[in-house]
């Protein structure tokens, strides 16, 4: 971790407190976070605000120290030390998150402010609109501004894993995608578009409490 | 960037044309619109470049704007800092974060639920002390001196307890509360002046926050219960969320670990094929004929009456161990019997469950009917069993539907009890320490061998055994009734708030060890905003059922003052009356006498008082604290009544009198 050297300067801190949902304290975080990836020489406010990660650089990071041992008696170390869950290796998601919060050309790296942006539509304070947006473009697979039969077949996969008695069959499959497509597609045109989905979306009161992550 | 993604966000991928007119209207728009830069879902370069568009350089922000922008900084930290305060300041953050992310959020509901049910605890306590308890000590009131005097015709030879136990040992008093007989932690220690000495009236107070802390529990879990609910529910068709909404919004980000993960895809899976069953099963339900359906009805009907006679024998068996244990306080199991109603309640919700299951399992319902019968029967039972146990406690001490003479003069059983407050207090204080020792037994006696012998053993049936499965429903049951006992007991045993946050702080840790530690995860899934509305509801039920006995209790009590406020006018006016008779009479007699002794000597007549039946129609107390409003006030320390008496005391020996002159004072 860096000196002093990496510290926010404090019209930075307001500027992002102002574009996005997040407190002082969690910017702040997030930036020691950030910082973590970075090669040791690299690590000064500049710089930090430059740089891009990869994606297999975010992906190869250990995983996240377990939380299961009792003896580790303040989980606050493991909280400073922990990757936020939606880049770890267990979210099945970690891909399209990445891809859909990367501003590089190639869609395949996060600078620090997109990383922030992530973690803003994840808060707790972000509005369910904003986060229902955004998960549109998570679940959307191939980008192309709605979500089809394939989209719907892929998101199911991922959800239900890879195992042999968890994944649904053929048959279950189609059943389960009919049922969504009867339900959310209002104008019928085979596909779920961004206001049909933010309609479903808002009759659920779990979705903003499951997409989240806590700092 | 901003235009390939507005381009997105539009919907469809337009020709390059027709593009750049989108975009040019989107951007139009957003910049004339006056809502934060944070609210707009784009990128963070995006977002700073559109603040530029709507606030130039060169403008100056007022001084006003500035002002109203930290006004609204402050105002949103204000709000976050109340949150947090409500959601009971930070504690256990760490924890519950940690159970999150290795659980999810159905399980770690419970334990968000167990904070909650803290502060509700502390809340209470903070209400009844600063109440009653605070006003209590600063007034200090004169001691009214021991507990009345008073001979009464018992069957059976029975004496009045005189409150000395035969087993003096200190664990026993302590574990049936005798040892705190005589401090606030029952209601016997409760005592007040009379009622003119001060301004602040210690017994409406006492009587009233009772009633102001369930009111204040009550709206508290009620806006807890909307906020679950779905949000527009009522207004679509079904009441259950779509399948599609379920789909979209299943995957727990919260989640860290590989472990958790796969859980996690197990309960999604298991869901959905749940979800799918349903959906076949209804489809053949609607293409049944009636005949088919009759008989459906029929069987459903068959298992929930033969639940019901289950739960009917289960309570009648808890109401004869409560009679028995009352009846027989004294014997020389002293301690077993003391505990007997506990035990036959934890036995009854034990096994209840188990039947239940095993007979709904008989009949091939669809999966979410099965949990749903499972879960409501359960639920019956156990408000059951403690609407049974305190109505068994009434009828034993307050004589509810019976004509036991030893009831009739003062509407309860003085034969048995002095004190009957103290003596329900100590059933409830009973129950509760049973239900948490129970707990604690329950981890470190099952759960924690179970999982040593499972870890060390390797065989088919240490396989089949396996860990405890954390069931989340009987840990919501147990936690509710440990509450409702503590409403419950609100009049007669106003520290037991204390008592159960005390115990609720330990079950905190006691089921993290567990849930951590000696069990796994349960393949149900329980989505986290129908399992808050669960909790909240049967929350709620308990709260309902305690505040019965409560409402009875006080409404007596203040029916009896109002009534006997005007029988005491009544009564003083006809007393007024006899005496002006009286006086008259008395006159006409002296006359006569007078005559008679003017022609020959003779005695005097003697008129007896004739003392007026006043009948104890409510139960009234010989309690060493506070005089329940209708009880013998400090008027009546004297041991006969008088004529003038409201609260006059019907079968008690009156050593008789003659020529008793009412003087101005009993009036």
């Amino acid at each position: 971790m860096g000196g002093s050297g990496s510290r926010l300067s404090k019209e930075l801190l307001v500027e992002y407190q102002d574009l996005t949902f997040l407190t002082k304290q969690e910017i702040l975080l997030a930036h020691r976070w950030f910082c973590e990836l970075l090669p040791q020489e690299h690590r000064s406010v500049e710089e930090s605000l430059q740089a891009r990660v990869s994606l297999e650089q975010i992906l190869s990071l250990p995983e996240l120290k377990r939380l299961i041992a009792l003896h580790r008696a303040a989980v606050k170390i493991a909280m400073q030390s922990a990757w936020p869950s939606a880049c770890n290796t267990a979210n099945p998601f970690k891909e399209r998150i990445c891809r859909v919060f990367s501003t590089s050309p190639t869609r395949d790296s996060l600078s620090f402010e997109d990383f922030l942006d992530l973690l803003s539509v994840f808060s707790d304070t972000a509005t369910p609109d904003i986060k229902s947006h955004y998960a549109f473009r998570i679940f959307d697979f191939d980008d192309d501004g709605t979500l089809n039969r394939e989209d719907l077949s892929q998101l199911v996969n991922c959800l239900t894993g890879e195992g042999e008695d968890t994944r649904l069959s053929a048959s279950e499959m189609k059943q389960l995608i009919d049922n969504i497509l009867e339900e959310s597609d209002i104008d019928r045109d085979g596909t779920i578009n961004l206001s049909e989905f933010q309609h479903v979306i808002s009759r659920s009161p779990d979705f903003a409490s499951s997409f989240k992550i806590v700092l | 960037m901003l235009r390939q993604w507005s381009v997105q966000a539009s919907g469809e991928p337009e020709p390059e044309p027709a593009g750049e007119e989108l975009w040019e209207q989107e951007m139009e728009r957003r910049c004339s619109s006056q809502e934060p830069v944070r609210l707009l879902p784009y990128a963070m370069v995006d977002k700073r470049f559109i603040r530029q568009l709507r606030e130039p350089e060169g403008v100056k922000t007022s001084c006003w704007q500035q002002w109203r922008h930290r006004q609204q900084t402050a105002g949103r930290r204000l709000g976050e800092a109340a949150r947090r305060l409500a959601r009971g300041c930070g504690l256990w953050e760490g924890a519950l974060y940690e159970i999150g992310g290795l659980f999810g959020t159905g399980i770690q509901s419970y334990f968000t639920f167990l904070r909650f049910l803290l502060l509700l605890n502390l809340l209470t306590l903070l209400l009844t002390t600063s109440f009653v308890l605070l006003p209590l000590t600063w007034l200090r009131p004169p001691d009214r001196g021991p507990a009345l005097n008073f001979t009464l015709q018992c069957p059976g030879g029975h004496q009045p307890q005189t409150g000395v136990p035969k087993f003096n040992n200190l664990l026993w008093n302590v574990l049936t509360g005798r040892a705190f007989n005589n401090t606030y932690l029952f209601y016997g220690a409760y005592r007040a002046g009379p009622e003119s000495s001060s301004v602040y009236s210690i017994r409406l107070a006492y009587l009233l926050s009772p009633l102001a802390c369930l009111l204040l529990c009550f709206c508290g879990i009620l806006r807890r219960m909307v906020k679950g609910l779905p949000q527009k529910m009522f207004l679509g068709q079904d009441y259950r969320s779509p399948l599609s909404a379920k789909v979209f919004s299943s995957w727990d980000f919260c989640i860290q670990g590989q472990e958790a993960a796969t859980i996690k895809k197990h309960e999604i899976s298991n869901e959905f094929k749940v979800e799918l069953e349903e959906g076949r099963h209804l489809l053949m339900v609607q293409h049944q004929t009636r005949a088919q359906r009759a008989c459906h009805l029929l069987t459903y009907l068959r298992v929930n009456i033969l639940i019901g006679l289950l739960v009917v024998g289960a309570i009648s068996a808890i109401f004869w161990a409560t009679k028995y244990s009352q009846d027989n306080k004294e014997e020389s199991l002293f301690l077993l019997l003391q505990y007997l109603p506990p035990g036959v309640i934890a036995l009854v919700n034990f096994l209840g469950p188990l039947l239940f299951v095993f007979l709904v399992q008989l009949e091939n319902y669809p999966p979410n009917t099965e949990v749903n019968l499972t879960l409501i029967w359960c639920v019956v039972l156990k408000l059951a069993s403690l609407g049974m146990f305190s109505f068994s406690l009434g009828q034993t001490l307050l004589c509810f539907g019976r004509n036991k003479t030893s009831c009739e003069s003062y509407g309860y059983n003085a034969c048995d009890y002095q004190c009957w407050e103290n003596s329900v207090g100590e059933e409830l204080y009973k129950l509760s320490i049973f239900n948490f020792l129970l707990t604690v037994a329950f981890t470190f006696l099952v759960s924690l061998p179970r999982r040593l012998l499972v870890e060390r053993f390797s065989g088919r049936f240490w396989a089949w055994l396996d860990r405890e499965e954390f069931l989340l429903p009987k840990n919501v049951l147990d936690i509710v009734e440990g509450q409702t006992v503590t409403w419950m007991g609100l009049f007669y045993c106003p520290l037991l708030p204390l008592l159960n946050s005390i115990f609720v702080f330990l079950t905190f840790y006691i089921k993290k060890y567990t849930l951590l530690r000696n069990s796994r995860a349960s393949p149900r899934p329980f989505r986290a905003s129908s399992s808050i509305f669960f909790f909240q509801l049967v929350l709620i039920l308990g709260l309902l059922l305690a505040a019965v006995p409560l409402g009875y209790v006080v409404s007596s009590l203040v029916l009896t003052v109002c009534v006997s406020q005007s029988q005491a006018s009544a009564r003083a006016i006809r007393g007024l009356r006899k005496q002006l008779v009286w006086q008259v009479q008395e006159k006409w007699h002296l006359v006569d006498d007078l005559s008679r002794l003017m022609s020959e000597p003779g005695s005097g007549d003697s008129l007896g008082p004739a003392s007026p039946h006043s009948r104890g129609s409510r139960p009234r107390s010989f309690c060493p604290g506070f005089p329940c409003p209708g009880s013998p006030g400090p008027r009546a320390s004297r041991p006969e009544p008088s004529l003038e008496d409201p609260n006059g005391l019907r079968g008690v020996r009156v050593p008789a009198r003659s020529c008793r002159f009412p003087s101005g004072s009993e009036l």
